[in-house]
């Protein structure tokens, strides 16, 4: 296994991803505190006139929308993979702590099912019934990732639950949330961090995916991808109002992506010396784990 | 290590379970609508007309179990329900929209495999040289980008700058095989992700099995490199690849939607999303249950071909 992980430019790429993930997440974080006032509407699909990128769909200024369009996209994002875990860690720990099988059957079952499921298709059937306005599409987003995320705890923390020393906690009558949380939870940290990274990767190309089809924000709204999406009619007169927004979606999946890469590529060293290098070249296999 | 029988008895059992408990959980999402599911369809403002005609279309007022056998029972024949819009059968727009939508599918798996092999291969001949360096970086950034932003980009280029190519599929209708120039950009987008994941899969099961004791015994018996190579690594490289390449079929599907949208081609994806922006239920949920099953039948036919290349590896129903 240890072979996957040589050929990669080592600490160079802490650098490579970092150049690259900086400009979106910044833009991310701090556009909204540089936008100011809102211009009133120019013409739509506009360039120069005062406006540096130009205009949009409704003629609003560019520049402006790109500094406000990063932040939802990344707290979505954040939402989603929280709260995924905050549905995934108690049915994942739960299943592999009890010792009724049919319990964990009943957990893990019909986790399973939904895995069959595509997960932008679940996203888009529930949309169709309930409309989700701009909160709704984190729950969503989460509610596609929990079947994976419960998996990935139940096998990481099934390892742990069956060393000796659970068993002697069990005997000795400690309660559940020592066992489970102190002690199990508190050994699958590294394989949730490791998954934690990956997870978000795959969820910002989601909740971007979502938000370019419309599901989940204002038509209008400001989000780089749906910018996108509603600016591809004046692609021909004002390429920047599309390529502006689409290059930092690029930037940030692809730099958040390379960084936790590289992050992972640290830990895997580390880990590797006590042979537990398994977990990282699960980044693949994991994606859709195999039935159990 | 159990045999061949039984476990694909229980494959297929696990496969059938899918399939039920997806029918189960498309249906259940009409009963999930708040209040009256024909008021909460009929839009912002409620016409009673269209209200009492979702209602007869969608047999609101039986009881929920009469409705989902005989939705279950059309199921089973090919009738997917008619359409509150349009009052046409679903089963037409999936015949709409079948042929787009395979015809790009077909394509991208067609040349998924040889490009994914190839570059994992490839990488994996050159570890740790400038080849394999840049075929890990490139794929490994690329395979988290969102279609659409890739889409647009490379529309941006190659139909706006260059002229090479054009910009949507608007016009051509469903002939796109008459027109090969407006599927290379779809293919390509559709391509970017499986590509990526492929690869790298390859590479690893292939520098893994360059390594491994048989492959050093097979030299130490002077077999030529390339056999070892291509004979007897890549079966066992291409096994766990396989397994995750109808997982891609995720992948593929919302790829597929989104590139139908960004390019304009009517295919299964346009059908779906015009039946969301509609709430169209009838329509949205049979096209779930079509692409529920083919999601379920290819993870099965993917299990059975991981069995075929590495009959040793567990693949566990």
């Amino acid at each position: 296994m240890s072979a996957y992980l040589d050929g990669r430019p080592g600490r160079g790429a802490y650098a490579f991803a970092l150049a690259i993930v900086a400009v979106p997440l910044a833009l991310a974080l701090f556009g909204p505190l540089f936008a100011g006032a809102p211009d009133p509407r120019a013409t739509s699909f506009t360039l120069g006139g005062g406006h540096w990128l130009g205009t949009d769909f409704v003629g609003r200024d560019v520049w402006r929308q790109i500094l406000l369009g990063g932040r939802p996209v990344v707290l979505t994002a954040l939402a989603a993979t929280a709260l995924a875990y905050l549905v995934a860690l108690p049915i994942g720990l739960t299943a592999a702590l009890t010792h009724r099988g049919r319990l964990e059957e009943l957990l893990i079952r019909p986790l399973d099912i939904l895995l069959a499921v595509p997960s932008l298709l679940l996203i888009l059937l529930v949309a169709t019934v309930f409309t989700p306005g701009a909160a709704g599409l984190a729950p969503l987003v989460a509610l596609a990732n929990i079947p994976d995320a419960a998996r990935l705890v139940r096998a990481a923390a099934a390892e742990a639950a069956s060393r000796p020393a659970v068993e002697a906690m069990r005997l000795q009558g400690e309660t559940w949330w020592r066992m489970g949380v102190g002690y199990v939870g508190r050994s699958i940290l590294r394989t949730l961090a490791a998954d934690a990274g990956i997870r978000l990767t795959g969820v910002l190309y989601l909740v971007a995916t979502a938000a370019f089809l419309g599901v989940g924000v204002a038509p209008d709204a400001a989000d780089w991808a749906v910018m996108v999406d509603r600016n591809r009619t004046g692609l021909f007169v004002q390429p920047w109002a599309v390529v502006v927004p689409a290059l930092l979606i690029v930037a940030l999946t692809t730099g958040s992506n390379l960084l936790f890469d590289a992050a992972l590529d640290d830990g895997g060293r580390a880990e590797r010396k006590n042979g537990r290098a398994e977990r990282k070249n699960g980044r693949t296999e994991r994606k859709k784990g195999k039935w159990t | 290590m159990r045999p061949l029988r039984s476990w694909l008895a229980r494959r297929l059992l696990l496969g059938a379970a899918q399939t039920v408990a997806v029918v189960l959980l498309v249906f259940a999402l009409t009963e999930a609508l708040p209040g009256d599911a024909a008021v909460a369809l009929a839009g912002d403002e409620p016409d009673p007309a269209r209200v009492a005609a979702i209602r007869e279309t969608m047999e609101l007022d039986r009881p929920a179990t009469a409705r989902l056998l005989d939705w279950a029972a059309g199921l089973a024949h090919g009738d997917l329900g008619t359409s509150l819009v349009s009052r046409r059968p679903v089963s037409a727009y999936v015949a709409d929209g079948f042929g787009p939508t395979l015809l790009l599918a077909s394509l991208t798996v067609l040349l998924l495999v040889p490009a994914g092999v190839g570059l994992g291969v490839l990488a994996a001949r050159h570890r740790g040289r400038l080849a394999d360096r840049a075929i890990s970086t490139v794929t490994l950034g690329v395979y988290a980008v969102p279609e659409f932003a890739l889409g647009v980009l490379l529309v941006t280029v190659f139909a706006l700058r260059l002229g090479w190519l054009p910009p949507t599929a608007v016009g051509y209708g469903t002939d796109l095989l008459g027109h090969p120039a407006a599927l290379v950009l779809p293919v390509l987008v559709l391509l970017s992700r499986p590509v990526c994941s492929l690869a790298r899969m390859v590479r690893a099961g292939m520098i893994e099995a360059l390594a491994s004791p048989y492959a050093a015994q097979a030299r130490r018996y002077g077999i030529p490199g390339a056999r070892i190579r291509y004979a007897h690594a890549l079966p066992n490289a291409v096994a766990p690849a396989a397994q995750h390449l109808a997982r891609t079929v995720d992948w593929l599907l919302c790829g597929v939607i989104v590139v139908e949208a960004l390019f304009v081609i009517p295919g299964l994806g346009t059908v779906l999303m015009n039946a969301v922006a509609e709430r169209d239920v009838p329509v949205v949920q049979g096209l779930a249950v079509v692409f529920g099953v083919i999601t379920v039948v290819l993870n099965i036919g993917a299990d059975l071909v991981t069995r075929g290349f590495a009959p040793r590896g567990e693949v566990t129903a």
